[in-house]
């Protein structure tokens, strides 16, 4: 612009300005890290009263504050003595990606907790029976349906989301026969009666 | 975890073949992960259950919920009802 001899052209009109970036952020790029947060609000309930009823008494259980909300890391736990299996990851995902300290700190009420479940309880990629039993053949080196205690105890601690050795202990009391060998089907099944 | 991308992992423990676990393999992670993923719903529901050895059978017939002598986590669930 040629300047006539202005001062900078005051007047600029007063518009609302759409939040001037004050030279810090270089591009308003979320960069979602590990995968986008799953938008909750557009879930719908599908759950009948009684439903309800029944997640609302389990999730009181877990209040151990009294403010009828629960925090971040007990909602994996939570879903899982409700019957089902999410991942980490998969949770992690319905809370917005959160840090290690959101996870112990902060607190969710029922009624965001409910489409969480939901989410969960419509996932597609659920296992079952099967799914389980052929992720174990995998290491079943000779074909005869069972799988070395031992290797299977290194898999679960060295690979997906790890498990501990106290948490994998736990898990298979009872079931390395004399040879340290474990029969998967049978293993599977005693899994999934509870 | 020194050596876990190499070769030849001179680890001294020829039991188990660790060479065969494949560390790196987006579909054997998942696959782990899926698994892991039950055996953890499996435990928190067993550590759910009142404690008394006998599997299936949570409740005692007079109606009373054999709550665990020890502290207790005092997290009952209303196992009457079925949540699958």
């Amino acid at each position: 612009m040629a300047p006539k001899k202005d001062p900078k052209a005051p007047a600029k009109k007063a518009e609302p300005a759409p939040a001037p970036a004050p030279a810090a952020a270089p591009e308003p790029a979320p960069a979602p890290a590990a995968a986008p947060a799953v938008d909750l609000s557009s879930v719908k309930i599908e759950f009948s009263a009684d439903q309800v009823d029944d997640y609302r008494e389990a999730f009181g259980l877990f209040d151990r504050v009294g403010d009828n909300k629960v925090a971040y890391n007990q909602i994996a736990d939570i879903m899982r003595a409700l019957g089902q299996n999410p991942t980490n990851k998969e949770v992690s995902k319905l809370l917005g990606n959160p840090s290690a300290d959101d996870m112990a700190n902060k607190r969710v009420e029922f009624e965001a907790f409910l489409p969480m479940l939901q989410t969960i309880i419509n996932s597609p990629n659920k296992a079952g029976f099967e799914d389980y039993v052929e992720g174990l053949r995998v290491f079943d080196k000779e074909g005869n349906g069972t799988v070395m205690g031992a290797e299977l105890r290194i898999v679960l601690s060295t690979l997906g989301e790890k498990m501990t050795e106290a948490e994998i202990d736990a898990l298979m009391a009872g079931q390395e026969d004399e040879n340290g060998c474990v029969n998967y089907e049978a293993f599977v099944k005693h899994i999934m009666s509870v | 975890m020194d050596c876990h991308n190499q070769e030849e992992c001179s680890r001294p423990q020829e039991e188990e073949d660790i060479m065969d676990i494949p560390l790196d393999d987006p579909e054997a992670n998942r696959a782990a992960a899926k698994i892991q993923a039950g055996f953890r719903g499996h435990m928190t529901r067993k550590k759910m259950k009142p404690e008394d050895k006998t599997e299936g059978e949570e409740v005692s017939s007079t109606g009373d919920v054999l709550h665990s002598s020890q502290g207790g986590s005092g997290e009952r669930l209303p196992s009457h009802h079925n949540y699958a």
